[in-house]
């Protein structure tokens, strides 16, 4: 049943795990917590081949300047949103880094309780894109496109928003 | 360069212990409860939510867990799960489409809430565009794929 664990299943072909009577509570204890250690050991490694490349290349990104010019080049944006150009600074560095790097440059901004809502749409629909695109890559999915749709997208949720809040209002 | 690796090197450490200390106790509770009947009910009661956007039930834990607790995590039960159980590449498909939209509910969402963020608007109309943004590109990647398939 489970390719995951390769090691053993050489051993017991097609007949699955060997006819167990009843395995008393603390046998199957022992086994799921066995096969949860190794399960999680395994998704763990697998994550962090891809988390750390992912990671390196975003310290390389931020240090090449490339959140500073995306942001420039963002600005312009920022208006659709109802958001003062500054605003593309957090978004961006939301992008590259994360969450709690964007919050942090979101301090250094004079925003409203409106523009904070309709940024923080954005961030969240749309962050640290390189290590979790890795991630959704390996699961499967194009992590490319995925980033992509993740951008695109929570632009377009965090501008519906401003828009039905000013109907609101 | 000294100080950018220096920072690799701490940031990775941090990462990689984050990772393991979330990632080996969902595995483990995952085992431990997969079989129990309160487990088996709460997923079952997921997997009636998430059929709207077109996932079956054995894709509704691992889109649980990466909305609780984020894509990565997610996306490593998804590993796990697409290993065990074959997901086709469709389930893969929405699965990592709604999960792109919303995931970590409870972490981000309150990151942003402390600033000042409005609780609805990060929490319960993000969950509808998810939904949203989930029916209308598998939607759209079915007539691709039917267009494709028919030529």
């Amino acid at each position: 049943m489970d390719s995951l664990h390769h090691t053993d299943a050489s051993d017991s072909p097609a007949a699955g795990p060997p006819a167990e009577a009843a395995p008393s509570l603390g046998a199957r204890f022992k086994r799921d917590l066995g096969m949860g250690l190794k399960a999680g050991l395994q998704t763990f490694w697998t994550l962090a081949r891809v988390m750390i490349p992912a990671y390196g290349a975003t310290l390389i990104l931020e240090r090449l300047g490339v959140i500073e010019w995306l942001a420039r080049a963002a600005r312009p944006l920022m208006s659709l949103l109802g958001l003062p150009g500054d605003a593309a600074v957090p978004l961006i560095v939301g992008y590259v880094l994360n969450i709690y790097a964007a919050v942090g440059s979101m301090q250094a901004l004079d925003l409203n309780s409106r523009q904070i809502t309709v940024l923080a749409i954005a961030i969240l629909i749309g962050h640290n894109l390189l290590v979790e695109g890795a991630v959704l890559h390996k699961a499967g999915a194009n992590g490319f496109a995925f980033s992509a749709l993740r951008v695109v997208a929570g632009l377009i949720a965090a501008a519906v928003a401003n828009l039905l809040m000013g109907l609101v209002s | 360069m000294a100080d950018l690796l220096r920072t690799f090197v701490t940031g990775s450490f941090g990462l990689l212990l984050r990772v393991f200390l979330i990632v080996v106790p969902i595995m483990v509770a995952l085992e431990l409860f997969e079989g129990t009947r309160p487990f088996r009910a709460v997923v079952r009661a997921w997997a009636r939510v998430v059929r709207h956007v077109g996932l079956d039930e054995r894709s509704a834990a691992p889109t649980l867990v990466g909305f609780l607790f984020g894509i990565a995590y997610g996306g490593g039960v998804i590993v796990r799960d697409v290993r065990r159980h074959d997901l086709s590449r469709r389930q893969v498909f929405i699965m990592s489409t709604f999960l792109s939209m919303v995931h970590a509910i409870a972490e981000d969402s309150l990151v942003f809430i402390a600033l000042g963020a409005s609780i609805f608007w990060v929490v319960v109309y993000r969950i509808a565009w998810a939904a949203l943004v989930t029916l209308a590109l598998t939607a759209v990647a079915g007539l691709l794929v039917g267009r494709l398939r028919g030529r």
